[in-house]
């Protein structure tokens, strides 16, 4: 019984870093009034730019590097477009998700041809000495890869360093909020906007990247499957709020891993079904069905000065 | 440069939104050391020069010069850098933060320190740990200003800040403009309310229609004089009620019969109407007992109830947050009630949709008409008219645009709204003139057995004030019952045949307001003293339904 809880919390986890990842990113952007809906498709070209990179290169670690840049790549023409340009952030959202994924598929035809099967170099799980033989937990949080470590760091930092004690947490939460008033106290609008994008495409990218090179060591098409999708909905159910966000992401992750460790604990649910659940959540999250939900104000609204 | 370099100068200041020119070849001068008034009826493009010189908006044309030295704003962060801090008439405060967040948001160093000197030398201390959202208007316009103090600014910039105070708030509030200039630094002052000038200011600048109309020292420009500089023709015309809710005539300094308008003088025509074609009698508006709780569990309207009679106008005065706002809700139909009925002439609307009530003849006026009044987004003829589009039928299917644009400039030329023409989008109209459309489309309607207006004319010009009232005197002459709830006193005892005034729920009264002692009884009620002598004794305060008094004559009333 115990190995099974040993699988079903590490494999929660490990499915949750790619959630944790985005989802961080996207808060930090929503909070600051832009609606990314193109985190799936960051993702995906993150995932494309690691496995083409570490393919190339033979190294893991230089992947890591492409895949951020392509992120940021991808995010700063998101963020030219729905903050500069000030163009609707849904429109931009779902046209770049379907840019990335016919780029990222005709892609994959150029760089790995018909081999894509074969391996890229990737990262390995790194346990830390002692505490990954704690039940439980040992494995969930201390058998993880170099990514999936530096993934917590990022969750945690971004939830401290911009929670509303911060000031740069209280500017952000005023831009989304009021962009006007922001601006009257002499806040960086556009800048803060734009750089919130970016660092959303930077850890879009990163959450690719774990995808295909801690993962399964490879690029397929589509290999995000959506789950660039369930980090926008991560924010919803965690009612941008950061703790909740990644309470969030991890509850999503064990529902997914639910599906593979459901034999195991005599639970005859059909996998489909399980894979729903994170959806039904963030339903009734947004009906207000689980505590009060509210978007910032300012939210999918461009900033103009002087209207 | 010298220290004898104006604070602000600015010269040759244009700035044009497509047609139409705002603000044309404007010139204005700041001393330090001085309160400067600027002065101008709605749409004179008094909040333009505002966003211009706090960065907001940059000038087509012109030169800022701040003391002394070339000031070219491009964002507000350059006039705040500059030294310049603003009240915008809109509130600057994010409303789901607290004072305390709002204040930080200024990232200025040693932030509890200069709480501390605002607190010290201007008596202003802000509850750092309420939410915005949760503060009344008066309170956050205080907060609006220590946000201003905090920065120590060399030049304070307050647009219409008055608006939304109570006289003792709008006293402490000048009283402070004083402090600021005897320190040294400047204000630059924009009300309409010539009262406010009078008593702050130590020389004013009149727009009108985007240009200087005149100016100089406030020492030798009396208000008759400012007026026909504000409005464009003279002061005379202005009746004794009209010149006391701009602020002309004021209570306490009590002038010797309304020096500006005599009794006899320019009485609005309307009043003296006699009664022949007016319906008359009760029942036109009929509240029976009507309840309605708050999520609290409180009752916002406590079974309440109240008739308005057809030819009859109601005022409701009291402080706000005492059911006034759950009241127009109810008569609009965004709110149902607990308990009780609505009638209107006879019929039940207490749950019908907005739509059948419009059919049933109530035009509702709502507070806050930019949000609620109508669709900024779209022209002005549209806002019109978008409850009536099936008049401009063509074909049965096609809107008639043509027509509807030259009944919408009938409308428009009518009612005197200042717009770019029925194709102008509401949005770009002034407050004052959205405000006027939204009048003018609900007093459009036929039949109109009663309107109900809040606020009717809160942050409008004289101007614009003496026409709402006139139209408002009209629309009664011809049998509408009319509703009025208003924060400004003066208007409700010169509007008004009976006055109710709402405490904790309830509608106390009725007073009469053509006794002397009205304003004093007022007064009393809005504290929740009972109503001492009177036909409704029965219930504490409960306004009695009675049937409307004959209209008293209109003399005029201090």
């Amino acid at each position: 019984m115990s190995a099974v809880l040993d699988e079903l919390a590490a494999g929660g986890v490990r499915l949750a870093i790619p959630l944790l990842l985005a989802s961080s990113g996207e808060l930090l952007s929503e909070r600051a009034g832009v609606l990314n809906l193109s985190v799936e498709g960051m993702m995906l070209t993150g995932a494309f730019a690691g496995a083409a990179g570490a393919l190339a290169s033979g190294s893991a670690g230089v992947g890591v590097l492409t895949a951020l840049a392509a992120g940021l790549l991808f995010a700063a023409l998101q963020a030219l477009l729905s903050v500069v340009l000030r163009a609707d952030q849904i429109v931009t959202g779902i046209t770049a998700n379907a840019l990335a994924l016919g780029a990222t598929t005709y892609g994959s035809r150029l760089v790995f041809g018909d081999a894509s099967a074969d391996s890229v170099p990737g990262f390995d799980p790194i346990p830390v000495p002692g505490l990954h033989r704690i039940p439980v937990l040992g494995p969930a949080l201390f058998e993880q890869t170099a990514l999936g470590y530096a993934a917590f760091a990022v969750a945690a930092a971004l939830a401290l360093g911009f929670s509303r004690r911060t000031g740069w947490g209280l500017a952000v939460d005023a831009i989304g909020e009021d962009a006007t008033t922001a601006d009257r106290c002499g806040l960086p609008v556009r800048a803060v906007r734009f750089a919130a994008v970016l660092l959303t495409g930077a850890v879009s990218g990163l959450a690719g990247a774990q995808l295909a090179l801690s993962e399964v060591h490879a690029f397929s098409d589509n290999i995000t499957g959506g789950i660039g999708h369930l980090a926008v909905v991560a924010v919803i159910a965690g009612r941008w709020l950061a703790w909740p966000t990644i309470l969030a992401c991890l509850f999503f992750g064990v529902a997914q891993s639910l599906q593979f460790a459901a034999p195991a604990l005599g639970l005859h649910v059909s996998a489909p079904l399980l894979t729903t659940l994170p959806y039904v959540v963030a339903l009734l999250a947004v009906s207000g069905l689980v505590g009060r939900s509210r978007a910032p104000s300012g939210l999918t609204v461009p900033f103009l000065r002087g209207s | 440069m010298s220290a004898t370099a104006p604070a602000l100068e600015i010269s040759g200041l244009t700035k044009s939104f497509g047609t139409m020119r705002a603000l044309d070849d404007v010139r204005l001068v700041v001393e330090a050391g001085t309160v400067h008034c600027v002065l101008g009826e709605n749409g004179a493009g008094k909040s333009t020069l505002c966003h211009v010189v706090g960065g907001s908006l940059v000038p087509d044309k012109g030169v800022l010069r701040l003391y002394g030295t070339p000031y070219a704003p491009r964002r507000p962060a350059d006039a705040l850098a500059a030294g310049i801090a603003m009240v915008h008439q809109h509130f600057s405060l994010v409303p789901t933060l607290t004072v305390g967040e709002n204040l930080r948001l200024l990232r200025l160093r040693d932030l509890p320190r200069r709480v501390a000197r605002v607190r010290e030398e201007y008596g202003l201390e802000p509850d750092l740990d309420a939410r915005v959202s949760d503060l009344p208007v008066g309170v956050r316009q205080r907060v609006e200003i220590v946000k201003a103090l905090l920065r120590e600014p060399r030049l304070l910039v307050l647009d219409e800040p008055t608006g939304v105070l109570g006289p003792a708030e709008t006293d402490a509030l000048l009283a402070t403009c004083r402090r600021i200039a005897a320190a040294g630094h400047a204000v630059v002052l924009v009300t309409h309310k010539l009262g406010e000038a009078a008593r702050a200011g130590d020389a004013a600048t009149v727009l009108r229609a985007g240009r200087v109309a005149g100016g100089g020292p406030l020492a030798e420009l009396p208000p008759e004089r400012l007026v026909p500089l504000m409005i464009g023709r003279p002061a005379a015309s202005l009746d004794a009620g009209l010149a006391g809710t701009i602020g002309l005539t004021e209570d306490r300094p009590s002038p010797g019969a309304g020096a500006s308008a005599g009794p006899g003088t320019g009485a609005s025509p309307e009043t003296g109407t006699s009664g022949a074609e007016r319906r008359r009698g009760p029942g036109a508006l009929r509240l029976s007992d009507v309840g309605v709780r708050r999520a609290d569990g409180s009752y916002a309207l406590d079974r309440t109830s109240l008739d308005v009679g057809f030819g009859e106008i109601v005022g409701i005065a009291g402080v706000e947050g005492n059911g006034q706002s759950e009241l127009m809700a109810l008569l609009g139909g965004a709110l149902a009630p607990d308990t009780g009925r609505v009638e209107l002439a006879g019929r039940d609307i207490t749950r019908a949709a907005p739509r059948e009530r419009t059919r049933a003849g109530l035009g509702v006026v709502p507070e806050d008409r930019h949000r609620e009044g109508c669709v900024p987004q779209l022209p002005v003829a549209e806002n019109l008219f978008l409850g009536r589009l099936d008049r401009f039928r063509r074909y049965g299917v096609f809107l008639d645009r043509r027509a509807m644009n030259h009944a919408a400039d009938a409308v428009l030329t009518g009612h005197g709204i200042r717009s770019g023409g029925p194709g102008a989008l509401m949005s770009s109209l002034s407050g004052g003139n959205q405000q006027k459309v939204v009048l003018a489309r609900e007093l459009a309607l036929d039949p109109l057995v009663c309107l109900a207006a809040a606020q009717p004319t809160r942050g409008l010009d004289i101007g614009a004030v003496g026409a709402v009232h006139s139209r408002i005197r009209q629309a009664s002459a011809k049998g509408t019952a009319v509703l009025v709830v208003s924060s400004e006193l003066s208007e409700l005892l010169v509007l008004c045949d009976r006055i109710v005034v709402a405490y904790r729920g309830k509608l106390l009264g009725p007073v009469d307001p053509s006794q002397p002692d009205a304003r004093e009884r007022i007064g009393a009620l809005m504290l929740g003293a009972d109503h001492p002598a009177g036909s409704g004794t029965e219930g504490a305060g409960r306004a009695a339904a009675t049937a409307p008094r004959p209209v008293p004559g209109d003399a005029p009333r201090h």
